[in-house]
C-alpha cells in the first residue's frame, strides 16, 4: 500500500517535471517567434523614423536591421547586442563589429535551434538581404562556410571588404548548449539598392583584429 | 482489468504526446538533408590549421620549446642561466622565434648557441648591426641566434636555420640583485609574457611591405596586435598565445642553489611547490613538479634570522683596475612610534579589464576590501575602476566614515572584469586635485600591468605626480614587473605583489605599514672617493623595511660613504666602510645595468635620444650587456643548409598566464544555443519515467 502510494507520488512528480520542462522549452521557442512579430512593428517605426524604437517598453535592445534570405523565405529583425537576453528574441548584432550597412565586418549571431537554424541549409553562392535603418537594401553573396572554435576571433576581425558574418553554435543537432564550436557563414556585399543607394567603397587593406581581438590585457 | 487497459491507453496517449512534441521541435530539422560539416571537427580542434593563408609552409608547427633554469644566489646577488631548447619536429626547416620574460633589472651578459657539442659565444653588437649579422647568416643557411630586448622585462630570442628534425639550444645568462622587503628576500623568475593591451590607432608599416597581405603591413613583428601610434612595437610584444583546448606545453625546469650567507628562519614559495635539500650553508631548491608549464611567475622567499637582517653595507670587488661596489642603504627600523598619524587622502585604482577576469579580480577585490577597512575616519578616500572606460565611486574624495566605507565595500564587491585596459584616464582622475591642499596623498594602484604603452604612462606619472605618491600592487600570476617597479619609482612610492588570495592579508598589511610610517627622504650619499660614479643617480625615497642597492665605480679601495636623509622631520645619517672581496660577483655588470637604466630614464625626461643611445651603447658594449640598443648575436660558421634556403619563421606560442580566461582577453564568439532541446529531452525522460511508474503501480493494483 505504502509503496504504491510512493510510486503514484513519484509518477506525478515526474509528470509535473516533464510538463515544467516542456513548458520551459515551449516558452523559449514561443518567445523567439512571438518576439519577431512585435519586433516587426518596431522595425517599421524604426525605418520610418530613423531612430531607435524599443519593441516593448522594458526592452534593453532595439532593432538595427532586417535580415532576409530570399531562397528559404527567412525574415528576421536583428537586434542590437548579442547577449543571451537579446538572442532569446532574435538575431543580435555583435557590439563593436561594423554597423549593418557600414563598411567592414558586420557580425550577426543567433541561436542554432531558433532563428539561425536555417544556416545549415545555406550554401556558398546563396544570397542574403539586409535592410538597414536608413531604408537601404543590401544584397550579399555567401563565399564561405566553416566550423570553428568559439575562441577563433579571426572571423570577428575587421575586413577591408564590406562583409556580413553570420554565427551560430555547432553542431546544429547537439542537445546541450555551451559547446566549443561555432558555425560561420560569411557573405560579401554584391550591390546596394533602395532608397539611398550607395556602393560601399573598399578601403585600404587594413585587416586588423576586432577591438576585442586587440586583447583586453 | 479495466483499470489496466485504461492505464495502457493513457500510456499510449502520453507516449504519442511526447513523440509529437519532440517532432514539433525537431522534426523540421530532421526532415531536411544534412549537409554535414564543411570542415572536419578533428581539424577544428587544432585551430591553427584553419587559418587561411596563401603562403606555403605556414602550416608548419612552431618548434617545441623547453626551458631549463639554474639560479645561483650568493648573498644579495643572483646569477641565472636559462637554457632554451628549440626542437623542430617538422619535415621542413624553420626559424624559431620566442618572446619571453626575464626579471626587469637583469643584466643580460651572455648568450651561447649550442649545436650538438659545439658552442658559439654570442657577441654584443648595436641592435641594427646584430640584426644584420643574423640575417646574413640566415640567408647563407647558417645557424645563428639573436637575443633582443623589447622591454627591460621582455626579450626575443630568434634561432635561424633549424633543419627538419633538428634541435638547437641557446643559453642565456644574467645577473641581478635581490629584493629585500618586510624582513624577507624575494627571488622572482617570470616564465611567461602575458598578453598586453595595446591602445592607440593602428599604424601601417611602410607601403612596400604591404604586398596585398594586410596582416603583414600592420604586423612587422610576429605578434597578434598591430603596431599603434601609442605602442609602436605592439607587434613585437604580443606573441601568439595558445588557445584553450590546444595540448601543447612549454615545459620548464627550475632549480636554485641558495647560499644566503646567513641563517634562515624560513624558506618558502607561494607560487610553486618546492623540494629543498639543506646542506650546512646552502640550500638546493627545485620544483616539486619536474615538468611544469611555463605559465606563471616563480617566487622564492627566505627570511633571515632576526639578528642577521641586511644592514647598511658596502661590498666591493676589483675588476680591470677599478673598484665596483654595491651599497645597501637600509632605512631605520619602523619600531619607533610613528609621529602623530597625519590625516591623509587615499585613492584606490582597481583594474577591471578582461585580463583581470578570474582569480586576479578576486585577489584585487579582496586587497581593496582589506585596504578600505584600514582607513581611519579622519582620512579621505575614493575608488576608481577602469577597463575600456573609467568610473569613480565618488566625484570627489570623501571622509572615510562608516557608511561611506560600507558603501564603497558594496560597490567594490560588485565589480566585474571585462574589456580593455585604458589606464591613462584612471591615472588622470587619481591625480586630479593634487595641486591644492597639503595633506598626504597616496594612490594605491591594483593592476596586472597588462599594457604595452608603459613609456606613455611613466611620462604621465612623472609630469602630474605633484604631491601624490603612487603605490603599485601587482595582481595575478604574471604581472608586468617592469610597469610595477617603474611606475612606483616615478610615482615615488613602492610596489607590492599579491600572487594569491591567501597572500592578501600579509602583503597588503606590509603595504599599509609603509603607508603609515614616515618615509626616509632627501637621501644623499657622500663618498670619500671623489672619482666615484654611482647609479642610480637619483636615490628614491625609502619606505619602512625596504632597502635600496646602489652600485658605484671607484678608484680607491679604501674608505666608504656617509648616507644622510630626512625622516619624519628629523635628520638621519649612517656611515659605512668598504668591505673588499676577491670573489667575482659581477658587480661591474650590475653597475653598468643600473647606469643604462638611469640613462634610459633620461629619454623620458626630455634628453636627446641620439645622445642617450650613444651613451647606452658605449656602456653596454664595454660591459657586454643587452639593452634597448644592443643585442647579442651568435653565428655558426659552418652552413648546415643550402645557401638561399628560406626557413619559415615560427613564433613559439606561449601559455595564457595561470588563472586567466582566454575569452575575456581575446573575446569569443557569443553563445548561440538555447537549452530548449535539453529541456525537451529531460522532459521526455521524465514522462517516460512517469509512464513506467504508472504502469508499475497499476500492475501492482491488478
Amino acid at each position: 500500500m505504502k509503496s504504491r502510494k510512493a510510486l503514484g507520488l513519484a509518477s506525478w512528480a515526474s509528470v509535473v517535471t516533464a510538463l515544467f520542462l516542456f513548458g520551459q522549452s515551449a516558452w523559449i521557442y514561443g518567445k523567439a517567434r512571438v518576439a519577431q512579430v512585435l519586433l516587426r512593428r518596431a522595425w517599421t517605426g524604426t525605418v520610418r523614423g530613423g531612430k531607435e524604437v524599443k519593441p516593448w517598453p522594458w526592452a534593453d535592445t532595439w532593432p538595427v536591421a532586417r535580415l532576409s534570405v530570399p531562397s528559404s523565405r527567412q525574415d528576421f529583425i536583428v537586434l542590437a547586442g548579442a547577449s543571451g537576453r537579446t538572442l532569446a528574441f532574435g538575431p543580435g548584432h555583435l557590439d563593436g563589429s561594423a554597423q549593418p550597412g557600414e563598411d567592414g565586418n558586420c557580425v550577426l549571431s543567433a541561436h542554432r535551434d531558433t532563428q539561425f537554424e536555417f544556416l545549415r541549409r545555406l550554401d556558398v553562392g546563396d544570397a542574403l538581404e539586409l535592410e538597414t535603418r536608413d531604408g537601404r537594401r543590401l544584397r550579399y553573396r555567401i563565399f564561405e562556410r566553416r566550423v570553428t572554435q568559439k575562441s577563433d576571433t579571426s572571423v570577428l576581425a575587421r575586413t577591408a571588404e564590406p562583409t556580413l558574418t553570420l554565427v551560430s553554435c555547432y553542431p546544429f543537432d547537439a542537445i546541450a548548449p555551451g559547446g566549443p564550436l561555432r558555425y560561420v557563414v560569411r557573405a560579401q556585399l554584391m550591390q546596394s539598392r533602395g532608397v539611398r543607394s550607395r556602393v560601399a567603397a573598399p578601403r585600404a587593406a587594413t585587416e586588423t583584429p576586432s577591438p576585442s581581438g586587440r586583447g583586453a590585457g | 482489468m479495466t483499470q489496466g487497459s485504461g492505464a495502457r491507453a493513457r500510456t499510449r496517449w502520453l507516449l504519442r504526446f511526447v513523440i509529437l512534441f519532440w517532432l514539433a521541435a525537431h522534426g523540421k530539422a530532421k526532415a531536411l538533408p544534412d549537409l554535414g560539416p564543411p570542415v572536419k571537427t578533428d581539424q577544428v580542434r587544432s585551430g591553427s590549421l584553419l587559418v587561411k593563408t596563401d603562403k606555403a609552409g605556414v602550416f608548419l608547427p612552431a618548434p617545441a620549446l623547453e626551458t631549463d633554469v639554474a639560479i645561483r644566489v650568493t648573498g644579495i646577488v643572483a646569477r641565472t642561466r636559462v637554457r632554451q631548447r628549440f626542437a623542430n619536429a617538422a619535415g621542413d626547416c624553420v626559424e624559431g622565434v620566442y618572446v619571453f620574460p626575464l626579471p626587469e633589472g637583469s643584466a643580460v651578459d651572455h648568450m651561447r648557441l649550442r649545436i650538438g657539442d659545439r658552442v658559439i659565444d654570442g657577441q654584443v653588437r648595436e641592435r641594427e648591426e646584430a640584426k644584420k649579422v643574423y640575417e646574413q647568416a640566415k640567408s647563407e643557411g647558417k645557424k645563428a641566434s639573436l637575443l633582443e630586448q623589447e622591454r627591460p622585462n621582455i626579450f626575443t630570442a630568434s634561432v635561424a636555420s633549424i633543419g627538419a628534425n633538428e634541435e638547437v639550444e641557446i643559453e642565456i645568462e644574467y645577473q641581478e640583485t635581490l629584493r629585500f622587503d618586510a624582513g624577507k628576500f624575494h627571488l622572482r623568475f617570470p616564465m611567461v609574457v602575458a598578453p598586453r593591451y595595446t591602445p592607440g590607432g593602428t599604424v601601417l608599416a611602410s607601403a612596400d611591405t604591404g604586398g596585398g597581405s594586410g596582416a603583414l603591413a600592420v604586423n612587422p613583428g610576429m605578434g597578434w596586435a598591430p603596431n599603434t601610434d601609442r605602442v609602436p612595437d605592439a607587434s613585437r610584444i604580443t606573441t601568439a598565445v595558445l588557445r584553450p583546448g590546444e595540448t601543447r606545453v612549454n615545459p620548464i625546469r627550475l632549480r636554485v642553489e641558495l647560499l644566503p650567507g646567513v641563517k634562515l628562519r624560513k624558506l618558502e614559495s607561494v607560487t610553486h611547490a618546492l623540494r629543498v635539500d639543506a646542506a650546512e650553508a646552502s640550500y638546493a631548491v627545485s620544483l616539486a613538479d619536474q615538468t611544469l608549464a611555463a605559465d606563471r611567475d616563480f617566487e622564492l622567499q627566505w627570511e633571515p634570522d632576526l639578528g642577521s637582517r641586511p644592514r647598511p653595507a658596502l661590498f666591493g670587488e676589483t675588476r680591470d683596475g677599478q673598484i665596483y661596489a654595491l651599497l645597501v642603504v637600509m632605512p631605520p627600523e619602523a619600531t619607533s612610534v610613528p609621529a602623530a598619524r597625519l590625516p591623509r587622502e587615499t585613492i584606490f585604482i582597481i583594474d577591471t579589464s578582461g585580463s583581470m577576469y578570474g582569480t586576479s579580480i578576486d585577489q584585487a577585490r579582496r586587497a581593496l576590501l582589506f585596504a578600505l577597512d584600514r582607513l581611519a575616519p579622519e582620512d579621505r578616500f575614493n575608488v576608481i575602476e577602469f577597463n575600456s572606460i573609467m568610473k569613480r565611486l565618488y566625484t570627489e574624495s570623501r571622509r572615510a566614515l562608516p557608511d561611506s566605507v560600507a558603501e564603497a565595500k558594496a560597490w567594490v564587491g560588485k565589480l566585474q572584469a571585462g574589456g580593455g585596459t585604458e589606464m591613462l584616464p584612471a591615472l588622470a582622475a587619481a591625480f586630479e586635485g593634487a595641486e591644492s591642499g597639503s595633506e598626504v596623498r597616496q594612490i594605491v594602484f591594483m593592476t596586472d600591468g597588462g599594457v604595452g604603452n608603459e613609456q606613455e604612462l611613466f611620462g604621465y606619472i612623472r609630469k602630474h605626480l605633484g604631491r601624490s605618491r603612487l603605490f603599485t600592487v601587482g595582481i595575478g600570476s604574471a604581472p608586468n614587473s617592469h610597469f610595477m617597479t617603474k611606475a612606483a619609482e616615478f610615482g615615488r612610492g613602492t610596489f607590492t605583489y599579491v600572487g594569491s588570495v591567501s597572500e592578501v592579508q600579509e602583503k597588503m598589511g606590509g603595504l599599509f605599514r609603509k603607508l603609515e610610517n614616515p618615509v626616509l627622504t632627501d637621501l644623499r650619499i657622500d663618498w670619500d672617493d671623489a672619482t666615484v660614479e654611482a647609479w642610480p643617480a637619483k636615490i628614491p625615497d625609502l619606505y619602512a623595511g625596504e632597502p635600496v642597492v646602489i652600485a658605484a665605480r671607484l678608484s680607491n679601495p679604501r674608505g666608504g660613504a656617509t648616507v644622510t636623509g630626512q625622516r619624519g622631520g628629523e635628520s638621519w645619517s649612517e656611515r659605512v666602510t668598504m668591505a673588499l672581496s676577491t670573489d667575482e660577483r659581477g658587480t661591474d655588470r650590475l653597475w653598468a645595468r643600473r647606469k643604462i637604466g638611469s640613462l634610459m630614464d633620461r629619454i623620458g625626461e626630455g634628453a636627446d635620444r641620439e645622445k642617450v643611445k650613444r651613451d647606452v651603447i658605449e656602456v653596454a658594449v664595454a660591459h657586454h650587456l643587452v639593452s634597448d640598443f644592443t643585442s647579442l648575436v651568435a653565428v655558426d660558421l659552418t652552413p648546415t643548409l643550402a645557401q638561399g634556403t628560406v626557413c619559415t619563421p615560427k613564433a613559439v606560442p606561449v601559455h595564457l598566464p595561470a588563472g586567466w580566461d582566454y575569452g575575456h582577453v581575446f573575446g569569443e564568439i557569443p553563445q548561440t544555443a538555447t537549452p530548449g532541446p535539453l529541456y525537451i529531452l529531460i522532459g521526455a525522460a521524465c514522462a517516460a519515467v512517469a509512464i513506467a511508474l504508472r504502469a508499475l503501480s497499476s500492475g501492482a493494483r491488478s
